[in-house]
């Protein structure tokens, strides 16, 4: 960091020096389907669960943290400091602070972010990213018309008042509200956004099978190597995630209809199938992150350093671009700001909202148009080596609780850069890529020399 | 633009009219009463009406926006609605206010509005000319600022189908029809040659739709309330507010409001309730963005667009 002269009239300080923060390693619960396994319980007993095991494994009881950041992305209104509830609930020191996150699929992502950052600013040793997010217990809400009626109702002083107010309630304000399945400014779900991306792309129904059916391969060969011991602890009498499916094949896969894009008159062939997009799941994850010297002092070995993170958004409100296609802007800014292509990455995980989601990704960074157009580069952004993509599956596998899911991630990247890196004896790279509702993108480097 | 004629009347209301006290009015007309063969050179007129925050709060969440304070131009136009109808209900009116269709609407707004804020508003109508289906004239409302300055002109474009009388001159006011809103006349071809582009968003519209427009705007017409009271309306089912489809095109289409702007909307087949409406936003790059509205096509039935919205800056200097 230069210390330019004017700087001196700034009236506040600016850290002299970043220092690097490190994943440590993680633990969160198998995933399940919703209204599966975990039908029963809560957001809070899920993120427990996932934090007491995380206590467990690195030793943690009666250890005061710098500060746990989790999140829900359907969150009861109730749960307003689910995080700290839930820290509350473990055998942390309970002068742990903890704070809610929430920026939708990248909540998790962005918990690992906000974490490392309090560490490479100095401004805590050790802390805990971590997310919960349950399909089978979203919030459901009523009315907005009952809602502000049962408002002016409390504010009612007399028996008149009170009868002048329930007497503009109508039979249909009683219906209860789900959460709502769609953008609130297109109508349209976030499938049948990417079912729009893909027809321009051109990603095809084959294509998309083929990439689900290597995710459940992949993952079920990283539960038979025994990768994800040390990251995934049973709850609920679930010992592996609930929706992978080891026996999957492409005929299996080829007989599942189309469920996005049927809508759309201007898709001739929709291709989106309950195969090749991920379910709705429950589920929690957690990965602990330090400064070095606190990783020393406690004795772990760090898995990988946090390099870098950028985020990004698109405009697919009128079309410009599609709804789930923010980080194939956020990956070109983050290599670029490091000096890297995709050819020095070693290992990359691009979140399988849908098999098309990481299809349509690929196909951009490939294509000359869009680098020129919308990278604004001299040509195309390069290819991915698809060996070396989400190889001990993704969420087409594991299943997708929504704020789970950056945590799952970064934790498993990170152990399987290590043992790379070990392996190999040179740093490994590897890079997160996560897209989110609302057009939006978050991405992460992370790096391990595998000591 | 509008104060053409000399001979002018002005009639000052004390109040905006109620909906329900202007159509009993027109339907209890007097069946004998005799309709006059031209527009009445005369304008309706409120002083100092106050811009509702809550009912602009209201208009704005229906539209899916956030309620800023800036208004929303068809606050505006909803708001100058009954005293329209009020002049259109008059006995001697040259055409039946009951089944005139709404066919294209042009909002020019000089400065936005900002809630709470006094308003003037005039209105006149004009230019009652033939048409391949009946008779078209204009609905001209300004809205004043209480000093007089023109904030904005709403200029909507009614249809009163059946044949124009014998004789009757086109130009029946002798108007110039330059900056008439487009739309009349060319729904037909229009209509066959319409081929829809890739919808960006889709609007599922329930049966309530009609109702809960009718509870920000006032406009209870029983067309829109619900599929019985449509019925007896001769409608097959009930159908949406068109004004609701284009305020709610406005809205999606992200103006800038502190910016002057115009509005314009096309209404071709109605949306009826409940269904489902594809919709396409073009942005033309420069501050504009273009929308359409339509039934995709099936089971042999060809797209039928329901509507046309563009809202351009209109930076007058």
């Amino acid at each position: 960091m230069t210390d330019a002269p004017a700087s001196r009239s700034t009236p506040y300080t600016v850290p002299s020096a970043v220092r690097d923060a490190y994943v440590l390693g993680g633990n969160r619960l198998p995933f399940a389907r919703s209204g599966g396994a975990y039908a029963g319980v809560s957001e809070q007993d899920m993120l427990t669960a996932a934090l007491e095991g995380l206590v467990a494994r690195f030793g943690l009881q009666g250890a005061q943290l710098g500060e746990v950041a989790g999140g829900a992305v359907l969150k009861l209104a109730g749960d307003l400091n689910l995080t700290r509830e839930s820290v509350l609930g473990t055998p942390l020191d309970a002068r742990t602070p903890a704070i809610d996150m929430s920026k939708a699929c990248a909540t998790g992502l962005e918990t690992v972010t906000h974490v490392s950052n309090r560490i490479r600013l100095g401004q805590i040793e050790a802390g805990v990213a971590c997310g919960v997010d349950s399909a089978s217990d979203a919030p459901i809400e009523v009315s907005v018309r009952l809602r502000r009626l049962l408002h002016r109702l409390s504010r009612a002083r007399t028996a008149v008042q009170r009868a002048q107010v329930i007497s503009g309630l109508r039979p249909g304000d009683l219906a209860p509200l789900p959460p709502r399945n769609s953008e609130p400014r297109t109508g349209l779900s976030m499938g049948d956004h990417q079912a729009v991306t893909n027809a321009h792309w051109g990603i095809t129904r084959e294509a998309q099978d083929e990439l689900a059916l290597a995710s459940h391969r992949n993952l079920a060969a990283a539960y038979g190597a025994g990768l994800l011991d040390d990251l995934v602890t049973g709850y609920r009498g679930l010992g592996r995630d609930e929706n992978l499916r080891p026996d999957s094949s492409m005929e299996k896969l080829a007989k599942l209809k189309p469920v996005f894009g049927t809508s759309n008159p201007a898709i001739a062939e929709p291709t989106m199938t309950a195969g090749n997009s991920t379910p709705l799941s429950d589920g929690a994850s957690s990965v602990l992150v330090a400064s070095r010297q606190w990783a020393e002092e406690n004795g772990h070995a760090p898995l990988a350093r946090i390099v870098d993170t950028r985020i990004a958004a698109v405009d697919y409100v009128h079309g410009d671009e599609g709804l789930l296609m923010a980080p194939a802007y956020a990956v070109p800014a983050l290599l670029d700001a490091h000096g890297l292509g995709l050819e020095d990455l070693d290992l990359i995980e691009i979140h399988e909202a849908f098999a098309s989601t990481v299809l349509t990704t690929l196909a951009a960074w490939e294509s000359e148009e869009f680098g020129r157009e919308r990278l604004g580069r001299q040509g195309a952004f390069g290819s991915v080596d698809r060996s070396r993509l989400n190889i001990a599956g993704s969420s087409l596998a594991a299943g997708h609780p929504f704020a789970a899911t950056g945590g799952r991630i970064v934790a498993t990247l990170s152990k399987l850069l290590h043992a790379q890196a070990k392996q190999k004896g040179k740093v490994q790279r590897g890079l997160v890529s996560v897209c989110a509702a609302g057009g939006q993108g978050s991405v992460l480097l992370l790096e391990s020399d595998g000591k | 633009m509008s104060r053409v004629s000399t001979h002018e009347q002005v009639k000052d209301l004390g109040d905006v009219p109620s909906f329900p006290a202007v159509y009993a009015a027109a339907l209890t007309r007097r069946p004998g009463a005799k309709r006059s063969a031209t527009l009445p050179d005369l304008a309706h007129r409120v002083r100092k009406v106050r811009i509702d925050p809550a009912r602009a709060a209201a208009f704005d969440h229906l539209m899916g926006g956030a309620a800023t304070d800036l208004v929303h131009p068809g606050v505006l136009h909803v708001l100058a609605f009954p005293v329209s109808l009020s002049l259109m209900a008059r006995s001697d009116f040259p055409v039946g206010l009951l089944g005139l269709v709404h066919v294209s609407n042009r909002i020019l707004q000089h400065r936005s509005v900002e809630v709470g804020e006094l308003v003037d508003v005039e209105c006149r109508t004009r230019d009652l000319r033939p048409h391949r289906r009946g008779r078209l004239f204009d609905s001209v409302t300004t809205i004043l600022s209480e000093n007089g300055e023109i904030i904005a002109t709403d200029v909507s474009t009614y249809l009163a189908k059946g044949a124009a009388p014998q004789g009757e001159d086109a130009g029946a006011q002798g108007q110039s029809r330059d900056g008439r809103a487009g739309g009349d006349g060319s729904e037909r071809s229009s209509r066959a040659e319409f081929v829809p582009s890739a919808p960006t968003g889709r609007w599922s519209l329930d049966a309530g739709t009609g109702r809960r427009y009718a509870e920000v705007s006032g406009d209870a017409n029983p067309i829109h309330m619900s599929s019985l009271t449509a019925r007896a309306f001769g409608f097959p089912r009930a159908i949406a507010h068109g004004m609701y489809t284009a305020s709610r095109a406005f809205t999606e289409s992200r103006p800038d409001l502190t910016r002057p702007l115009q509005w314009d909307v096309t209404f071709e087949a109605p949306v009826t309730l409940p269904g489902t409406v594809l919709v396409r936003y073009e942005d033309d790059g420069d501050g504009g963005t273009r929308c359409e509205g339509w039934k995709p096509a099936r089971g042999g039935k060809p797209a039928r667009r329901h509507f046309s919205v563009e809202v351009t800056p209109a930076d007058l200097g």
